[in-house]
C-alpha cells in the first residue's frame, strides 16, 4: 500500500509547500505572489481536501493502515526508536476531511476579510494559515504520541503567530502571548506524560498490537508486564492519563485553562473560525479520542474528563450570557461546546464525542465566518448593542447564521441537536448506571443547554433583528461573494450534517442509518484495537461503566425542552424593535459574569500575589543562608590557610624540625596510650 | 648471646645521633650522612629482631632498606651538586624559595 502512504503523506505536505511559497516569495518577490499568498493556499488546501476525501474513501474500502515514514532516532542497545508515521483509520480520515475542508473555506473567506479590506502583511498571514493547516493535518494523522506532541506544539505556535497578526496593537500582541503561555502550561503535563509513556511501554504508538494502549490493556489483564516504576498498573495508567489530559485541557480551553481562548478573539476572524473554533481547539479532544483505548482503561481519568467537561460546559455558558461582543459570545460558546465533547468522551461515549466534534467544527466555523461578515459590514465594530436589523442588509449571511445558531442551540433537526443529544443521552445512561459523578456532570451539561439556547438567540436577535441601533448598522453593506459562498456552504452543512448519526431515532430507523457509528465501528483489518466497538467493550469491561436503559427519545425531549426554554426567553426579551439589556436584572452577578468570574484577576494575583513573594522569599533565603554557608566555608578556609601556610619557610631545617617534633608527639601518644608512664 | 634490648638501645642511640645531625648540621653532606645513620639504625633493629625470633623476613627488609638508601643518596647527592652550582656552597639553609 505504498501509494496510499505516499498520497496520505502529501496531505500535510502540500499546505506546507504553500507555507514555504508564501514565506519565501512573499519575502523576496512580494509582487509575484498572487493575492498575497491566498491562491497558493487555496490550491494547496483544495488538493489536500481531494486527497483527504480519497483517503476517507480508501478507509471506507478497508484501507485503514499504519505506516512508518521516518525514523528520527533509531533504536540502539535495547532502547526504543523515535519515529514519525501515518495512522489512517476512520477517526483520522474523518478529521483530515474536516480540517482541510474548513481550511479551504477559511482561505476563500479570507479573500473577502483580509484582501478586500486592504490589510497589510498578507504573505505573513497566509504563510501562517498554511503552516497551521499542515501541522494540524500532520497531527491528525500522527501514528504515535511523540509525533502528535511535536505537531501539537506547532499548531500552538501557529496560533500565537495568527492571533498576533496585528502585532503593532497592544491587544493582539498580549493575547498571542497569553494563548501561547497558557496552552504551554498544559503542554508541560503532556510532555511529562509522553516521557512517562515512553518510559513505561517503550513505545508511544497509537494503534496496532504493539501500541501502548494495547500493552496497557494486556498489562491490566496480567498478560504482559510493563515498567510501572513500582506503582500499581491501574494507578500508574491513571496518572499517565491525567498528565496527558493536562495538554488536552490547555489546548481545548477547558476549565481552569480556558482563559486564553476569549482573548484569542483579538486575531482576525477567519483565524478564529479555523483555529479557535473548528480545528486547533479540537486537537485536545481529538487526542483523547485518539487515545481512547488508553483512557477507557481508567475509570478515574474518564470521570475526571466527564466532570471537567460538564463543569466547563456550564461555566462557560454562564459567561456567554452577558457578553456584548459577538465574537466573545462565540468564544465562550466554543469553550462550552468542547465541554460537551469532553463530557461525551468522559462518559464512555466515544461515538457521541466524535460526532459532536464533527458537527461543532461545522456550525462553529460557520458562526465565526458569519460573525466575520457582520464585523466587516460593521467596519470592525463588534458590539452587538450597536448592530440590529442586519438581516435585511445581508440575507444570505443571516439565513446561514440562523442555521448555525439553531445547530448550536440544539434545535431539531439541525446538527447540534443530534450530537449534543447523543452526548447527553450517553452521560445520562452511564450516570444512572452507577456513576453519580458522571450524573452530576450530566446535570451541569443539561442546565447549560438552556443557557446555550438563550445566549445563542440573544446574539441572533441583537445582531440581525430589530431596528438598527447605530449609523454603521443602518448603512451596512452586503457581504461580498467570496464571504457569502463559504458561509452558505457551511450553512447547508450545519443543517444536514447531524443526519449522519440520528442517535435518538435509533429505535425508529434502525442501526442502518447511524452512518457515523458504523463508520467508527469498523471492522478494521489489522487495527482491531482502534474501533468504537472495541472502545465500548473496554469502557464496559475494564472501566466498569455500565449504562442504564433510558430511551433516547426521552433524553432528547428533555434537552430539547431546556433548549427551547432558553430560546423562548431570548425571543421574548430581545426579538423586539428596541431591545434593552434584560440581564442587568442580575445586578452584581452580571458584573461577575461579565468579568469572567475574575479569573484573569485571580491568575494575575496568583502570579503577583503568591508566586512573586514566594520567589522573593526563596531568593532571600538563597542569598543569605545558602550563599552564606558557601561563602562562609570558603572565606574560613581562605583565612585559615593564609595563617597556616606561614609554617612553610622554605628552609629544609625547619621542615626537619617539624618532622622530628611530629615524631616525638606521635611517640608520646603511643607511649601514653600504651601505659608506659 | 647478646640480649635483644642491647641492640634496641644501640639502635635508638644511633637514631638519635642521626636526628641530632639532621637538626643541627648545615653541611649538606653531613646532613645526608645523618639520614644514613637513621636508616641504618632501623636496619640494626631488623637484623637483630630477625636473629632473635628466628625468621628471615627482617633480614630481607634490611636489604630493601639498603637499596632504598642507595637510591636516596643518588638523588640527594644530585641535589647537593645543583645547590653547589647555584650557591657556590653546600649550606642547606641557603635554598629558601621552596615554599608558597
Amino acid at each position: 500500500m505504498a501509494d496510499v502512504t505516499a498520497a496520505v503523506t502529501a496531505i500535510p505536505l502540500v499546505p506546507f509547500a504553500a507555507f514555504l511559497v508564501a514565506l519565501l516569495v512573499g519575502h523576496y518577490a512580494p509582487r509575484a505572489l498572487p493575492k498575497g499568498g491566498a491562491l497558493p493556499g487555496i490550491a494547496a488546501t483544495a488538493i489536500s481536501l481531494v486527497l483527504s476525501v480519497w483517503a476517507f474513501l480508501t478507509v471506507g474500502a478497508g484501507g485503514a493502515t499504519v505506516s512508518q515514514v521516518w525514523t528520527w532516532v533509531p533504536a540502539a542497545n535495547d532502547s526504543f526508536a523515535l519515529t514519525f508515521g501515518l495512522l489512517l483509520d476512520p477517526l483520522s480520515a474523518l478529521m483530515v476531511v474536516v480540517v482541510s475542508g474548513v481550511s479551504l473555506l477559511v482561505h476563500v473567506f479570507s479573500l473577502g476579510y483580509m484582501n478586500d479590506e486592504g490589510e497589510t502583511g498578507l504573505a505573513r498571514y497566509y504563510a501562517g494559515l498554511g503552516l497551521f493547516t499542515a501541522s494540524m493535518l500532520a497531527f491528525a494523522l500522527a501514528s504515535n504520541l511523540l509525533q502528535a506532541f511535536v505537531f501539537f506544539e506547532l499548531v500552538g505556535f501557529c496560533s500565537w503567530w495568527l492571533i498576533g497578526h496585528w502585532f503593532r496593537e497592544p491587544g493582539p500582541a498580549s493575547a498571542a502571548k497569553k494563548a501561547f503561555l497558557v496552552t504551554r502550561f498544559g503542554d508541560y503535563f503532556l510532555l511529562v506524560g509522553l516521557v512517562g509513556v515512553l518510559g513505561t511501554f517503550g513505545t508511544a504508538a497509537f494503534a496496532g498490537d504493539a501500541s501502548f494502549p494495547a500493552l496497557a490493556h494486556a498489562a491490566l489483564e496480567g498478560e504482559a508486564s510493563v515498567n510501572t516504576f513500582g506503582v500499581d498498573p491501574a494507578t500508574w495508567f491513571t496518572i499517565l492519563g491525567l498528565l496527558i489530559l493536562g495538554g488536552v485541557i490547555g489546548k481545548s480551553a477547558q476549565f481552569p485553562l480556558q482563559t486564553w481562548l476569549p482573548d484569542a478573539m483579538e486575531g482576525p476572524t477567519p483565524v478564529s473560525a479555523l483555529i479557535h473554533a473548528a480545528t486547533m481547539v479540537a486537537a485536545g479532544v481529538y487526542l483523547v479520542a485518539r487515545l481512547y483505548g488508553f483512557y477507557a482503561l481508567t475509570p478515574t481519568a474518564l470521570t475526571v474528563i466527564a466532570l471537567v467537561g460538564g463543569f466547563t460546559a456550564l461555566f462557560a455558558a454562564t459567561m456567554a450570557l452577558v457578553k456584548r461582543e459577538i465574537k466573545q459570545v462565540l468564544a465562550y460558546s466554543t469553550i462550552s461546546q468542547y465541554g460537551y465533547i469532553m463530557l461525551g468522551l468522559g462518559s464512555g461515549g466515544y461515538v457521541a464525542g466524535v460526532f459532536h466534534l464533527l458537527t461543532h467544527a461545522t456550525f462553529k466555523a460557520l458562526l465565526f465566518l458569519g460573525a466575520g461578515a457582520v464585523i466587516i459590514a460593521m467596519h470592525h465594530d463588534e458590539d452587538m448593542w450597536k448592530m440590529g436589523g442586519l438581516k435585511d442588509r445581508m440575507p444570505t449571511v443571516y439565513w446561514a447564521f440562523l442555521s448555525g445558531s439553531l445547530a448550536l442551540a440544539g434545535i431539531v433537526p439541525f446538527a447540534g441537536f443530534w450530537s449534543k443529544d447523543a452526548v447527553l443521552h450517553h452521560a445520562l445512561t452511564v450516570g444512572l448506571g452507577g456513576q453519580p459523578l458522571v450524573l452530576f456532570a450530566y446535570l451541569m451539561g443539561l442546565v447549560a443547554v438552556a443557557f446555550t439556547g438563550f445566549y445563542t438567540f440573544r446574539m441572533v436577535f441583537l445582531t440581525f433583528h430589530g431596528e438598527p441601533r447605530s449609523e454603521t448598522a443602518r448603512d451596512a453593506d452586503a457581504a461580498s461573494a467570496n464571504m457569502r459562498v463559504p458561509v452558505a456552504i457551511l450553512g447547508v452543512l450545519a443543517a444536514v450534517v447531524g443526519l449522519v448519526n440520528v442517535d435518538p431515532l435509533k429505535g425508529v430507523v434502525g442501526e442502518r442509518l447511524l452512518f457515523l457509528e458504523r463508520w467508527l465501528n469498523g471492522p478494521l483489518p489489522g487495527l482491531a484495537g482502534a474501533t468504537a466497538e472495541h472502545y465500548h467493550e473496554l469502557v464496559v469491561d475494564v472501566a466498569g461503566f455500565h449504562g442504564a436503559t433510558v430511551s433516547p427519545v426521552v433524553s432528547a425531549v428533555v434537552s430539547l425542552v431546556f433548549a427551547l426554554t432558553g430560546v423562548a426567553l431570548a425571543w421574548t426579551w430581545y426579538n423586539v424593535p428596541e431591545p434593552v439589556e434584560k440581564t442587568d436584572a442580575l445586578g452584581p452577578a452580571k458584573t461577575v459574569l461579565y468579568n469572567n468570574y475574575y479569573q484573569d484577576e485571580f491568575q494575575t494575583w496568583l502570579a503577583t500575589g503568591v508566586t512573586e513573594p514566594l520567589a522573593n522569599a526563596v531568593d532571600v533565603f538563597d542569598a543569605s543562608v545558602v550563599d552564606g554557608v558557601v561563602n562562609g566555608v570558603s572565606s574560613t578556609s581562605l583565612v585559615a590557610s593564609d595563617r597556616l601556610r606561614r609554617v612553610q619557610t622554605g628552609v629544609v631545617t625547619t621542615y626537619t624540625t617539624q618532622l622530628v617534633f611530629g615524631l616525638v608527639v606521635l611517640l608520646l601518644i603511643v607511649l601514653l596510650l600504651g601505659g608506659w608512664f | 648471646m647478646v640480649p635483644l634490648e642491647y641492640y634496641l638501645l644501640f639502635s635508638a642511640a644511633m637514631f638519635c645521633i642521626g636526628v641530632f645531625g639532621v637538626l643541627a648540621r648545615r653541611n649538606a653532606l653531613v646532613y645526608l650522612m645523618s639520614v644514613e645513620l637513621m636508616l641504618n639504625a632501623a636496619n640494626v633493629v631488623f637484623v637483630a629482631s630477625s636473629a632473635h625470633y628466628g625468621t628471615i623476613s627482617g633480614q630481607v627488609f634490611s636489604l630493601f632498606t639498603m637499596a632504598l638508601a642507595a637510591a636516596e643518596v643518588a638523588v640527594g647527592v644530585g641535589i647537593v651538586l645543583v645547590a653547589y652550582r647555584k650557591f657556590k656552597d653546600i649550606d642547606i639553609t641557603n635554598p629558601t624559595s621552596m615554599r608558597w
